[in-house]
């Protein structure tokens, strides 16, 4: 995995120098993340190991981290002000990982709750837990309440006076947290897909 | 990609269309609201990718256990980032400082939670302080008060003040200066009245009414000293080049809402800041000019009495929801 990442690297850093004329700040900045993760890569993996208590997770976000800085290259002025902004990436990520285990753990003990009849399929399994985890995602900086509402409306398809009800809110509030929540994963959307359009050649 | 107006009327519909009240009308008008621009239709396409991710839910399972799990999920994770979060802070001073450093508006938007003073939107305050300064706080606004032996310091987390500052009489050899610090720079006062904000641009903007402030921006590039009758906008990078005061930046501390030859827009956004609920103003009337002194605590009032003056009309369509566009005849 390792190779892989250098090789990225080296094909991220030799294709800027083709693109010399077009681009001149990404060969320096290219560069500076080479030195980034020979400098601080082992750092890097032992201060996930001591976060996540297991060394898989460890390598697996180490690299993650140093991908989002390919995507992403800056210059640091000093290996602390570095390390920092590694550990401020990697800490997302762990935190990232946390969430996705948690709602995988949530799912199957709610369905071990339920009678044996029913039993979805694998494939269904893995489309809703996909559906749970891109949800999240996009729900993830609303406040509580309105994340909640938005989920009950848009899934179960509950009016908003069943939702106020359900929250102990009036139903003015909960129309309020449905344009905002549905605004909010709007902007999400549109924000991803710039940058989607800004990563592809 | 559609403007984020059209993006703000999708979702308001959406919300209005499933809410389970909707009325053949409410749909009609939706219909002409889709039918009518295709800025419109690019924002409800946006609606739609957004509900299909949640198809999966209602044809794979029940939605009910599915919203349920992630709800369990939610809250067991809050537990968790509540040990975390005291960790990350006891163990990364140096981490902590640089996100400050990186994401100024944000950072300070979640410390006002926790500020000495603060004012609820549309609340105006009058505080006294031990050293005879007077500040008026407008409304959401917050900020800190650090006096030490060598400074009397505010900070100024968001929103506005207005200060009167007072000779200090703690210390023989002088007094101890008066500084108000914003995440772009630190003004400094000489002797004065004057007013400082942070506006929605991402900018500090200092008017100076009486003696004078000298201004020192963040990243370390000259600085310069605002006089009495001046106003300047700066960012911690970048100081623009200073103008005449403008009067309502200190007319607001007596709750007057002051625009002399003001653009629609700009008034509505500072009523904005008086009121909840979201106002939007369409582009064609917005660069109308606005010769306007009304009393900020009435916001309602205000905008009846800018549809009686302008070729405006206001519309409701929903109750936070204020629209207002050019009239038709």
């Amino acid at each position: 995995m390792l190779m892989v990442l250098i090789n990225v690297l080296n094909s991220y850093m030799h294709s800027s120098d083709h693109q010399e004329e077009v681009a001149p700040a990404a060969t320096p900045a290219m560069q500076s993340v080479h030195f980034l993760y020979s400098d601080h890569h082992n750092w890097l993996v032992g201060w996930l190991r001591f976060r996540l208590g297991d060394a898989t997770d460890a390598a697996d976000l180490a690299h993650d981290t140093f991908v989002r800085l390919i995507a992403r290259p800056r210059c640091f002025d000093n290996s602390q002000e570095a390390r920092a902004y590694l550990r401020t990436i990697a800490n997302g990520l762990c935190i990232d990982l946390w969430r996705h285990r948690e709602i995988e753990r949530a799912w199957l003990e709610t369905l071990a709750t339920q009678p044996e009849a029913y039993a979805p399929s694998a494939e269904e399994q893995i489309a809703v837990l996909q559906a749970l985890h891109e949800i999240d995602g996009m729900l993830h900086y609303l406040p509580p309440k309105a994340a909640r509402a938005f989920i009950l409306v848009m899934a179960c398809g509950m009016t908003h006076q069943e939702v106020a009800r359900e929250l102990g809110v009036s139903s003015r509030m909960v129309g309020h947290y449905i344009t905002r929540a549905m605004l909010h994963c709007m902007q999400l959307e549109t924000r991803n897909l710039a940058q989607t359009d800004a990563i592809a050649p | 990609m559609p403007s984020h107006e059209a993006m703000e009327q999708a979702a308001a519909w959406f919300s209005l269309l499933q809410s389970g009240t909707a009325t053949d009308a409410d749909r009609e008008r939706w219909q002409d609201w889709l039918a009518g621009t295709e800025d419109n239709r690019a924002a409800w396409a946006f609606v739609d990718r957004i509900s299909q991710r949640f198809q999966p839910l209602q044809t794979h399972t029940s939605p009910r256990l599915a919203a349920d799990a992630l709800q369990a999920a939610k809250r067991r994770l809050a537990r968790r980032r509540i040990i975390l979060g005291t960790v990350v802070i006891a163990g990364a001073g140096g981490m902590l400082s640089w996100a400050v450093w990186q994401q100024p508006g944000t950072m300070d938007t979640l410390i006002a939670w926790g500020a000495d003073y603060r004012t609820a939107t549309g609340e105006r305050r009058e505080i006294h302080l031990a050293d005879g300064t007077q500040v008026w706080l407008g409304s959401a606004s917050a900020f800190n008060q650090e006096y030490d032996a060598r400074l009397r310091r505010l900070r100024l987390y968001t929103g506005e003040i207005l200060i009167q500052t007072a000779a200090d009489n703690q210390h023989d050899a002088g007094g101890r200066p008066f500084i108000v610090d914003t995440a772009h720079g630190r003004l400094r006062a000489l002797g004065t009245r004057f007013n400082v904000r942070l506006d929605d641009e991402g900018h500090t903007q200092l008017a100076v009414y009486e003696g004078a402030v000298q201004i020192t921006p963040t990243a370390g590039i000259p600085g310069t000293t605002i006089t009495a009758g001046q106003q300047a906008r700066f960012t911690a990078e970048h100081l623009e080049t200073p103008a005449p005061a403008d009067p309502a930046r200190e007319a607001w501390s007596r709750g007057i809402l002051l625009a002399q030859d003001i653009p629609l827009g700009e008034v509505i956004a500072e009523l904005s800041r008086y009121r909840h609920g979201h106002i939007a103003v369409a582009p064609d009337v917005a660069q109308l000019t606005v010769l306007v002194s009304y009393p900020l605590d009435d916001v309602d009032g205000a905008l009846a009495m800018l549809q009686q003056t302008l070729p405006i009309q206001i519309r409701r369509p929903l109750p936070w929801w204020t629209s207002i566009e050019a009239r038709t005849q």
